[in-house]
């Protein structure tokens, strides 16, 4: 009779299991075959550890990743920056928002678990956001996945007040798919993460330099430009914050490859001819500029600013 | 006297000279901030500093606990993305935080069995079946 009742019981709870969450697919399929590049395990014992108090795991986690990206920012610095008190929780944009206005370079990574496991094996500690619970009682967590085990099938978190926390792949994975894989990385400027997609990555540059200014967003811009040649704003990126940073030379030298690149760019062309004209080429400055004014569109006042610029000011 | 009606002479006449000098309209690069909004149409950065503005949004803000110039200085480090998806759902996003306030007991029972199976991880007390 009992082993009947333990019977049924297991059952129950099998077949509520299948009914709530699946199978945990990513981890079965990673533990089955690991790519070649991935080590077998992983540990970034360096990652600092902050107890989270009540409610705070935004704040203590993000001040656990800032400092791995050399930032000195603690948890109650970083309460007036991200937590929401009617809310209990802080926010995901705000996450990111407030590691770019401590000087980091933050941008989420996409929601598998073999892009997680390559950014902690590039040395890059992943700030996660997790449902503990279930989709209609969600009880939303964040942490930091600062290692892995493939042979034991764990991942290593600072988690809340538990500086190490193995948890088995399989679990991570149905709590973190249950915030829809939501990830992110903070690094010192210049560095990327490894598996950034590229439009993600635009946007991420351009929200750093809004928040610290153009010329504070030269390395940003360069390794972005770097990985990703082709890309426009990324270009027009590296010439207006080598500008800002006093480096003229540089300027021209990246709006001339962004007006090789689209030559039916008007921001690009008029850049190009600002950069120009303080470098003292002014003719040079004045024919790209008068082609970008042929262009017609939306830019038509900045580029005629331009003009103005060249044809009244002379070059100091 | 005469010196103090010297100097307000020489104030105004440099005020004067000063304003004269300044150029209408700026002649500056196109940021690639720009570009990128202009590509993707969004002005979500403008729409929400002028949502902050009012006085509505302003005292939902205070009941949520943050002060006007916190949330300025929070949306100006937004990408247009985030911004968009922040004014879309401020209500309704997932803020983490641990509060498990009200649980019914029937929920408790099923988080203890589902976290036992591995599903979930709501108890530090639990250890997971599936090692």
């Amino acid at each position: 009779m009992h082993v009947r009742a333990r019977r049924a019981l297991l059952a129950g709870m099998a077949a509520l299991a299948a009914m709530l969450a699946g199978c945990a697919t990513q981890t079965a399929a990673l533990l089955e075959k690991t790519p070649e590049d991935l080590p077998a395990r992983v540990e970034l014992e360096a990652t600092p550890f902050f107890a989270q108090e009540r409610y705070q795991c935004g704040p203590a986690a993000l001040a656990e990743t800032l400092a791995a990206a050399g930032v000195g920012a603690t948890p109650d610095d970083l309460v007036p920056q991200v937590y929401v008190p009617a809310r209990e929780g802080s926010l995901q944009p705000e996450m990111l928002a407030a590691a770019r206005r401590n000087g980091t370079f933050a941008m989420t990574i996409p929601p598998r678990l073999d892009a997680l496991l390559a950014e902690v094996a590039a040395g890059h500690p992943v700030l996660v956001l997790q449902n503990l619970s279930l989709q209609w009682f969600p009880i939303w967590h964040y942490a930091v996945v600062v290692g892995y085990d493939l042979p034991r099938g764990d991942i290593v978190l600072r988690s809340g007040t538990t500086r190490r926390m193995a948890m088995s792949m399989s679990t991570f994975e149905h709590t973190w798919m249950r915030s829809g894989g939501w990830a992110m990385v903070t690094l010192r400027p210049g560095h990327l993460p490894r598996t950034a997609e590229e439009q993600t990555a635009v946007a991420a540059a351009v929200a750093f330099e809004r928040a610290n200014g153009a010329a504070a967003s030269r390395r940003v811009y360069s390794a972005a430009a770097q990985r990703w040649p082709q890309n426009l704003p990324l270009l027009l990126g590296v010439g207006g914050s080598a500008y800002a940073a006093g480096d003229r030379a540089a300027a021209v030298e990246a709006f001339s490859r962004a007006a090789a690149l689209q030559p039916d760019s008007a921001p690009a062309l008029n850049n190009l001819a600002f950069a120009l004209n303080a470098v003292g080429r002014r003719e040079e400055a004045r024919a790209t500029a008068q082609k970008a004014l042929l262009l017609g569109g939306p830019w038509q006042d900045a580029v005629r600013d331009t003009l103005r610029a060249i044809d009244e000011l002379p070059p100091r | 006297m005469k010196h103090l009606t010297r100097l307000f002479v020489f104030i105004l006449t440099f005020s004067v000279t000063a304003l004269g000098v300044i150029q209408p309209a700026q002649a500056a690069l196109i940021g690639a901030g720009d570009v990128v909004a202009a590509a993707s149409g969004q002005e979500n950065r403008a729409h929400i500093a002028a949502m902050l503005e009012r006085p509505a949004v302003q005292a939902k803000l205070q009941e949520l606990g943050i002060g006007a110039d916190d949330a300025k200085a929070r949306v100006a480090a937004l990408t247009d993305d985030e911004a968009a998806a922040l004014a879309n759902k401020i209500d309704s996003l997932p803020a983490g935080g641990d509060g498990v306030i009200g649980a019914l007991i029937f929920i408790f029972l099923v988080l203890l069995v589902t976290d036992i199976l591995g599903l979930t991880k709501v108890f530090p007390f639990t250890r997971s079946v599936r090692r």
